[in-house]
Parts: structure tokens; C-alpha cells; sequence
């Protein structure tokens, strides 16, 4: 029994790669979604409006798909089309956030659908994922946030860390006054004296970068590295990713995972800023520094 | 079966060798093909977990059909699942998904697929190799003795997709074709 349903299913491949086959060779567009195996007669509307894929947040922003989650190609009147923009739009914001949902929105929308550069492109650069993530540090678990980019490479492209965020280095490099910093130097003619005065800065080694130049800026990704390699950190498991988004001229957002019933679900806006192309670069010092 | 997969293959790629060489990037037509072959491969892994998973299934079948499901991934790749009440994932080798799937301790299960299929773009990794990911929706039903319900979920399966332009020579001539094998899968239990 179980044999002839073998037998019948692989007969069906065979015909349905002959008719792949057929298409391929009349150079006509394939419905990606015309044959199905599924099976369930259920009212799939919820799984239509999720934002199934980062990759899906991407085409209905630009709206580069139909309602069905068909891609739509330049030659199709709707592919990116600003009025079908518009309406679509407000459903890819997290509706249950006051924050992504007033007037602010409205505007972002608005900024949006004016422009025709303001479509987002997955190797345009200035987005971000922060995965957080649990790890072992020297035997204790902790939280750690890495930020990772796409970047370009070769004939493609990859993931790679640009910076991470642990409390406990961070705390070891506060951000401090320079009144703090007026009584550790090393004086400007040390060197005559053979740096003898230098054991000063190693005696108070909780502030030893005040003995460094004012550029000094401590590398979290360096550390993280050194402790990852000494065997001290050790990865256990992803916990939590969200993305954060620059691309858009004086906007920034942050897009979350919702995993909840309805037909606001999967990959939306959780978060809104309108951040002028100056202030900017203050925020992405943290996620590419 | 695999021959004949194979020679297909060989026949699309013998059909298209000359649209494809030399450009980096896929053509919406190439792209929509290549998307079919890609769901084809995952509806096909549909159909195994579903015998599989069968209570049905004897078990000699049941590893047979084990072995062609493995067939469709990528050496190496592994399945990370997670659920509503233990969202650490749990990381599982092909192999040892589907066995774990086959002993599943119930009387009766029910598998079930949503019609629902989502395909990302393609992008290129460093070394030319497309990866793309399909998105399905599984309903799993598992009944005690009595035929009392005893667990049901609803997945969400994200499944890597490689799509590598390959060639092979038949008769003297070198042929093109695209290979396309599944990768890493996440599984997901979606909100009740």
C-alpha cells in the first residue's frame, strides 16, 4: 500500500519536472505557488499577512510583492508602485505599540512614498541585526549583544560581527569627566627620568586608560575576541534578534519578531526615530564604531 | 528516481546554459525556475515527513524514506528547533530529526501542510553559491490509545536552500545545470 502511494508520488515528480521543464523552455513565468502538497482547507489569512522572513519585510516595504506573497518584477505596473505603497505600508508596523502607530508613523509613511529612493536594499549597507545572545563567562551565564552587518566579499556577501555589548566591559571603560582625568598623567618630560614615574599608572589599574591618548576608544569587539579565545566565554545559545535599520534618510527603525495570532505578526517595525543624517552618526557609532 | 532527477536537471541546465553564463546576477525568469526546483525539493521533504511520522509506516519502509529525505540536504546540515514553552533551540543532525520524528510516542499522528509557501531572494554567498530560504507551515496532531488528543502544534519551518551553477560533461560537451540542495532548517512553533 504504502509502496504504490511511493510509486504514485514519485510518478507525480517525474510529471511535474516534465512540465517544470516545459515552462523553463517557453521562457514563461512560473507561478511559485500554483502546485501545493499542503493539505489543510484552513483560513490561511493569518500566515498570508505574517511577515514571514526579514527577506518579506524587505519586499513589502519596497513593495516589490503582491498580497499573496508573489514576487512582482520591474516590468509589473504594482512592482513598487507608491499609491499600493501607501496603503500596505501601515500593516508592516507592530499595531499594538503606541509608538509605531501615532502620527509619527504617518510622516515616516508619508517621507516614504514621496521619495523613489527610499526603498531599502539588502546590500545597501547601514543595517544591522543585534542577536542576544546567552554565553558562559567564567562558569556564570550571562547576556551578551552582538551587532552584526552585511558586508561584501568576493562574489557575494556575509554576516559579520561589528561590535558586542557586555555590561562587564563596559564598566571597566566608564564614561568619565575630564576633571576625573587631570591627575593621572605621566608629565611631559618623563622621558628624561627613563619613564622611572610610570608605575604610577599601573597602580590604580581600574583607570589605567586615563594614561591613554584622548582618541582612545575601547574595542568591546577585541575583548570579546580575547576572552572568546582564552576559553572564558563560552556561546550557549541565541536568545532574542532584531534588526535596526539607517538606510532611510533622516529615519531609523527597529524591526522585531512578533510571534502572535492574527494578522499582525512576524517580522515588523517595534520601533520609530526620526534622526536627522548628523545625528546619525552618533547612533551607528555603537553598532559599527 | 535519482537518475531521473538527475537527468533532468542535466536537461534544464543543457537548455540554458546560454542565458546563464557569465552574468552574477539571476534573471526574474531564472529566478522563478529555480524557485520551483527549490519548492519542489521542499515538497518533497513534505511528503517524507509525513510517511515518516506515520504510525502506518513500517519501519524498514520508514528508514528507507529516511535515506531519500537525507539525500535532499546538504552534508553537515542541521535542524534547530524550538517550542512556545522551550524557546532555547535544540539542535538536531538530519538524520536524528527524522528518527526522532519516526519514534515519536504516540498512537496516531495527524501531519499536515499549509498550502502557505514563502521564498526569499536569492543572495550570493563569498564563494558564488546562491542561498535563499523557504518558509512552510506545518499542523503536527498527536492521539493517545483512545484517540484523545494529546498534543498539537503548529510550525513554522525555515528551510536554507543552496543553489549552486554546476557543470558536468556529456558526450564532449560541457553542460551547465543548477544543483540545488536544502541546508540548515529552523523549526519554530508558531503563537496557538
Amino acid at each position: 500500500m504504502l509502496k504504490n502511494s511511493l510509486y504514485r508520488f514519485y510518478v507525480k515528480k517525474v510529471a511535474f519536472a516534465l512540465f517544470l521543464l516545459f515552462i523553463v523552455l517557453g521562457n514563461n513565468s512560473l507561478r511559485a505557488q500554483s502546485l501545493t502538497v499542503g493539505q489543510i482547507d484552513v483560513d490561511e489569512t493569518a500566515l498570508y499577512a505574517m511577515t514571514k522572513q526579514m527577506s518579506q519585510f524587505f519586499s513589502r516595504f519596497n513593495n516589490e510583492e503582491d498580497q499573496f506573497g508573489k514576487k512582482t518584477w520591474p516590468s509589473n505596473p504594482a512592482y513598487r508602485n507608491q499609491e499600493i505603497r501607501k496603503e500596505r505600508l501601515p500593516l508592516l508596523f507592530d499595531q499594538q505599540n503606541p509608538r509605531t502607530t501615532g502620527t509619527l508613523r504617518d510622516f515616516f509613511i508619508d517621507d516614504l512614498t514621496k521619495s523613489d529612493s527610499s526603498f531599502l536594499k539588502f546590500t545597501g549597507g547601514r543595517w544591522y541585526s543585534e542577536v542576544s545572545a546567552t554565553f558562559i563567562f567564567k562558569g556564570k551565564e550571562v547576556q551578551v549583544i552582538l551587532i552584526l552587518m552585511i558586508e561584501k566579499e568576493n562574489l557575494g556577501s556575509k554576516w559579520v560581527l561589528t561590535n558586542i555589548y557586555f555590561p562587564t566591559f563596559s564598566k571597566m571603560f566608564p564614561v568619565t569627566k575630564m576633571s576625573d582625568r587631570e591627575k593621572s598623567f605621566l608629565h611631559p618630560m618623563s622621558h628624561e627620568l627613563d619613564f622611572m614615574n610610570i608605575y604610577k599608572a599601573f597602580k590604580e589599574p581600574e583607570v589605567i586608560e586615563y594614561y591613554a591618548s584622548k582618541a582612545f576608544k575601547a574595542d568591546y569587539l577585541s575583548l570579546f575576541f580575547y576572552e572568546v579565545k582564552l576559553g572564558n566565554m563560552k556561546f550557549k545559545n541565541v536568545d532574542k534578534l532584531k534588526f535596526h535599520i539607517f538606510q532611510i534618510e533622516n529615519w531609523y527603525f527597529e524591526v522585531s519578531y512578533f510571534n502572535r495570532s492574527g494578522n499582525n505578526s512576524g517580522w515588523l517595525i517595534s520601533n520609530l526615530m526620526y534622526a536627522p543624517e548628523n545625528e546619525k552618526e552618533n547612533l551607528l557609532m555603537f553598532y559599527q564604531p | 528516481m535519482r537518475k531521473i532527477q538527475i537527468i533532468l536537471a542535466l536537461m534544464i541546465g543543457l537548455f540554458t546554459t546560454v542565458n546563464v553564463q557569465a552574468q552574477d546576477d539571476i534573471s526574474p525568469e531564472r529566478k522563478q525556475a529555480i524557485d520551483s526546483l527549490a519548492l519542489e525539493k521542499v515538497r518533497d521533504l513534505s511528503k517524507y515527513v509525513s510517511i515518516i511520522g506515520s504510525k502506518n509506516t513500517a519501519w524498514s519502509e520508514a528508514n528507507r524514506v529516511i535515506d531519500r529525505a537525507e539525500e535532499l540536504f546538504m552534508q553537515g546540515a542541521e535542524m534547530g528547533v524550538s517550542t512556545l514553552a522551550k524557546p532555547e533551540v535544540d539542535y538536531y543532525k538530519v538524520r536524528q530529526y527524522f528518527e526522532r520524528l519516526m519514534r515519536l510516542n504516540y498512537d496516531r499522528v495527524e501531519i499536515e501542510w499549509f498550502k502557505i509557501e514563502y521564498v526569499s531572494d536569492l543572495q550570493r554567498q563569498p564563494d558564488g553559491t546562491y542561498v535563499g530560504v523557504i518558509t512552510i507551515f506545518q499542523k503536527f496532531k498527536g492521539y493517545d490509545k483512545e484517540g484523545g488528543l494529546v498534543y498539537e502544534d503548529t510550525t513554522k519551518k525555515d528551510i536554507t536552500v543552496y543553489v549552486k551553477r554546476k557543470e558536468t560533461q556529456i558526450g564532449g560537451r560541457i553542460i551547465g545545470f543548477w544543483d540545488v540542495l536544502l541546508g540548515d532548517m529552523r523549526v519554530k512553533e508558531t503563537s496557538k
